[in-house]
């Protein structure tokens, strides 16, 4: 482990991208197969492969009761501390330097400490355990081992970066690499594989969501080159999700990747009877007497925590399919498009997306003013012929939404409002991508309701880097996508990105997206083109 | 011996001394020359010969006014207003020194900006033992570790050597006046050309004359910044590489808050344990907490059955 945080610390003090890859790949040469297999699943921030049911169970209390007990500082100076650093395995990794014996600590003692972790269910045994761990290793260690169980090491290392890391330290194509981890979901099992030439045998794996083909922004309808190589299906208001099913265990996964199946036990049960293996791609909505729910309706079916009956009547949910990618237990992936409607229609399934085969421009356009009167966002083209690219933003589906485009950015900064909204953080600074940075774009002062306003307030507080005026304005940890609207656009020198919004406005709260999703420098860029 | 935290500084009203006040003053110790402490033109200064001759350099008098300037070199003491003022060295930035008042049998010692570990420029702290202690807390609470100096040296210049070796121009982010001319010292001191930024430079006679040296301007070097200023580098990102030499680069979030890719945790304030110690030495009766986290340390020294407050004066916060 202690090898482990001084490469993780060389991979958090460049920006670069393949040195960061190099960083990583250099160091998996040097270990021997089992730590091989240990360390790029903790380097992917877990402790476990991702199909690995088996669950840590150590919540934050418990980590910062540990803390306190070998510490023995009180509560608010911990609080305190924690508000400062932002990170538990940090914050922890600091409060023990000065007391722990400071021994070495090796990858096979740490998984021994996972795995003890992981069997316990008492959390008195979970929390003498972290307390023996806290006492004994060095604080790099302690570090890094906490940030594996919190699960994000926060070094600014994709998933996507390990496996390419994998590719380089064994001399393998990083495609082969990714597309193994991808179907499999077994980042140690694809990396003894890759060391050993065996990554054809990397079988596919259901219940560890695989990565979505995207869409790219369609500005213009008449920019469609050839409209006779395109379907057109509705572009609906919902949560993008991958719906798994195997002997009658369904799971449900989101854009963001984390499992969301006891939010909607309805689809669930929807599907507990269907045959498999199979994982549809598809789009949850709120669907009641015929036709989807508005989007802020829907929300606040996402924000129960408890899903009752009462909620299940008030704002139902469906599973509306598009696409598939495994079949009866095959990877559809590689097949065309119409292959994979084909097997998509067998399956007998309610809700299925329409896909019309579209002849000119004209038709386009009426499918999308079609789409946008049943309260769709627009259209999704999808071209004739093509392959499901898992992971992939590529130009065979296109996405058209409103005639002057949305932007799905990340709020960096938050500031109390005025009056009703002075005790809330309600007025929010946003910013769009440029690589691994967030550059201001623009401020919104409308578009939520108090609800989210109330419930971001919260997020802001906890996420907060950096207080001024008294703590009404926050510099937060940019965590939170917002999709907002404007209505033109112009070059400015006040906001980091170079551009001003006119009139912007929050359409939004997008809790399915993460930062990585956001619109880019370059998208913006692109749309100041066109103005 | 009265105390009065005001908006305006710290005033000892029994001998009418200002300590480090914001506004102009009749009468005003000075503890260093950052311009957050030695600022404004009073009408009497005291100070140590380094500090006054910075002060004077940021501070330049008018021809029509007139002032006063006392200076004391470390362990020299004057009367004041039936006081004995006696200056104690501060490890912080060059010429910063502490005050100890003795006043009717009481022994007061204000710190000013301090820490315990020997800084790259400048002396060291002596310990005073008092019966009231005003003291900075910056970086108060226990996640603010920091390094030693060889190590911070070390770091310095491992970093500018790796990336010059690489083709990278190293870029260093320190303040104007203490961070920036040790941060220049260390890399002569490695033989590592580099460019000075103005505002860094023109305050390096006031170091040469201490007997400190500083590398020969090159334009393949590395670049010595104030903060904020690496946006403007006609360098493209991908060509250079900052380091941030700071109090703050103790945590992760440092990097993201000062763009740094190399976090050194090297700073001219007193670390938690450091203040510990400092406190500890003095052992005084009466502790007052002035900058930073003035109510957490407070709180961590009642804990430990020390009489101490938390007495807040507004500063601005440098990196």
């Amino acid at each position: 482990m202690d090898q482990l945080a001084a490469v993780a610390e060389r991979v958090a003090a460049t920006s670069s991208r393949n040195e960061k890859i190099a960083h990583v790949a250099n160091y998996l040469k040097t270990l021997d197969d089992v730590d091989l297999a240990r360390a790029v699943l903790y380097l992917s921030g877990s402790p476990h492969a991702a199909t690995d049911p088996r669950k840590l169970t150590v919540g934050y209390a418990t980590l910062r009761a540990a803390l306190e007990e070998v510490t023995k500082w009180d509560p608010e100076t911990l609080s305190l501390c924690y508000r400062e650093v932002g990170d538990s395995g940090e914050t922890i990794a600091h409060l023990c330097r000065p007391i722990t014996k400071a021994e070495p600590l090796s990858l096979g003692r740490a998984e021994e400490y996972f795995e003890l972790l992981q069997q316990t269910r008492l959390t008195r045994i979970k929390i003498d355990l972290l307390a023996t761990i806290f006492q004994t290793y060095t604080a790099p260690a302690i570090k890094f081992f906490v940030k594996t169980i919190t699960g994000n090491l926060r070094i600014g290392l994709q998933e996507k970066m390990v496996e390419e890391a994998v590719a380089q330290a064994a001399g393998r194509d990083a495609e082969a690499v990714r597309a193994a981890n991808n179907r499999s979901g077994n980042i140690a099992r694809v990396a003894l594989a890759a060391r050993h030439d065996q990554l054809q045998t990397i079988e596919a794996a259901l219940f560890h969501p695989l990565d979505f083909m995207l869409a790219q922004p369609l500005d213009n309808i008449v920019d469609l080159a050839d409209p006779t190589e395109w379907y057109a299906e509705d572009k609906f208001d919902g949560i993008r999700s991958q719906l798994h099913v195997a002997n009658g265990k369904v799971k449900l996964y989101t854009r963001g990747l984390d499992e969301t199946t006891d939010a909607f036990p309805e689809i669930i049960l929807a599907f507990t009877n269907m045959p498999g293996p199979v994982i549809l791609d598809g789009e949850i909505l709120s669907f009641k007497d015929g036709r989807a729910l508005p989007f802020h309706q829907f929300q606040q079916r996402i924000a129960r925590k408890k899903v009752t009956q009462k909620t299940i009547n008030e704002i139902p949910v469906v599973f509306l399919a598009y696409d598939i990618l495994m079949h009866r237990g095959e990877l559809v992936f590689d097949q065309p498009i119409e292959h994979r409607r084909a097997l998509l229609e067998c399956l007998n399934l309610s809700q299925l997306s329409v896909q019309i085969a579209v002849e000119n421009h004209a038709q386009v356009e009426d499918l999308f003013l079609a789409a946008r009167a049943r309260g769709n966002e627009g259209l999704v083209l999808k071209k004739r012929g093509s392959l499901y690219e898992s992971g992939r933003r590529g130009a065979n589906w296109l996405k058209v939404k409103r005639p002057f485009a949305t932007l799905d950015v990340v709020v960096t900064a938050a500031e109390q409002g005025h009056g009703r909204r002075a005790g809330v953080l309600s007025d929010v600074t946003f910013a769009v991508r440029d690589g691994d940075r967030f550059l201001n774009i623009g401020k919104a002062y409308s578009g939520l309701t108090d609800e989210e306003i109330k419930q971001l307030t919260k997020i802001f507080r906890a996420g907060a880097i950096e207080r001024y005026a008294g703590g009404r304005v926050q510099l937060v940890k940019p965590e939170v996508v917002l999709e907002v609207a404007f209505d033109g656009m112009q070059k400015s020198p006040r906001h980091k990105s170079g551009y001003a919004l006119r009139f912007p406005r929050i359409i939004r709260w997008r809790q399915d997206k993460t930062p990585a999703d956001i619109d880019t420098l370059a998208r913006v860029r692109e749309l100041f083109e066109k103005v | 011996m009265r105390v009065e935290y005001t908006a305006d500084g710290i005033y000892l009203p029994d001998i009418g001394l200002w300590l480090d006040p914001r506004l102009p003053v009749p009468a005003a110790w000075l503890s260093h020359a950052h311009s957050d402490h030695a600022r404004g033109l009073h009408d009497s200064v005291i100070a140590t010969p380094i500090t006054a001759q910075i002060y004077r350099h940021r501070w330049p008098l008018p021809p029509d006014r007139s002032q006063q300037v006392f200076t004391l070199v470390p362990n020299q003491s004057m009367d004041w207003n039936g006081a004995t003022l006696t200056a104690r060295q501060a490890a912080h930035i060059l010429g910063a020194a502490q005050l100890l008042v003795e006043y009717q049998g009481e022994r007061l010692v204000y710190t000013g900006d301090i820490k315990r570990r020997t800084p790259i420029c400048g002396w060291s702290t002596e310990p005073t033992p008092c019966d009231h202690l005003i003291i900075e807390s910056t970086f108060g609470i226990p996640i603010y570790q920091f390094i030693e100096v060889h190590e911070a040296q070390a770091r310095i210049a491992n970093f500018a050597r790796e990336c010059l070796d690489k083709g990278i121009t190293p870029v260093f982010q320190g303040y104007g006046l203490g961070r920036g001319q040790e941060i220049a010292h260390t890399l002569a001191l490695h033989q590592i050309p580099c460019r000075i930024h103005g505002s860094i430079a023109g305050l390096i006679p006031y170091f040469e004359a201490q007997g400190y040296t500083f590398p020969q301007e090159s334009e393949n070097g590395a670049i010595l910044l104030t903060p904020g200023l690496e946006e403007k580098l006609p360098i493209p990102p991908s060509k250079r590489k900052s380091a941030l030499v700071s109090g703050w680069a103790a945590l992760d979030n440092a990097r993201a808050r000062a763009n740094a890719d190399v976090l050194i945790p090297y700073s001219d304030h007193a670390d938690f344990s450091e203040l510990l110690t400092l406190i500890g030495e003095s052992n005084p009766s009466q502790v007052d907490i002035v900058h930073g986290y003035a109510e957490p340390l407070a709180r961590i020294l009642r804990q430990r059955g020390l009489n101490a407050r938390a007495a807040l004066v507004a500063t601005e916060v440098q990196i």
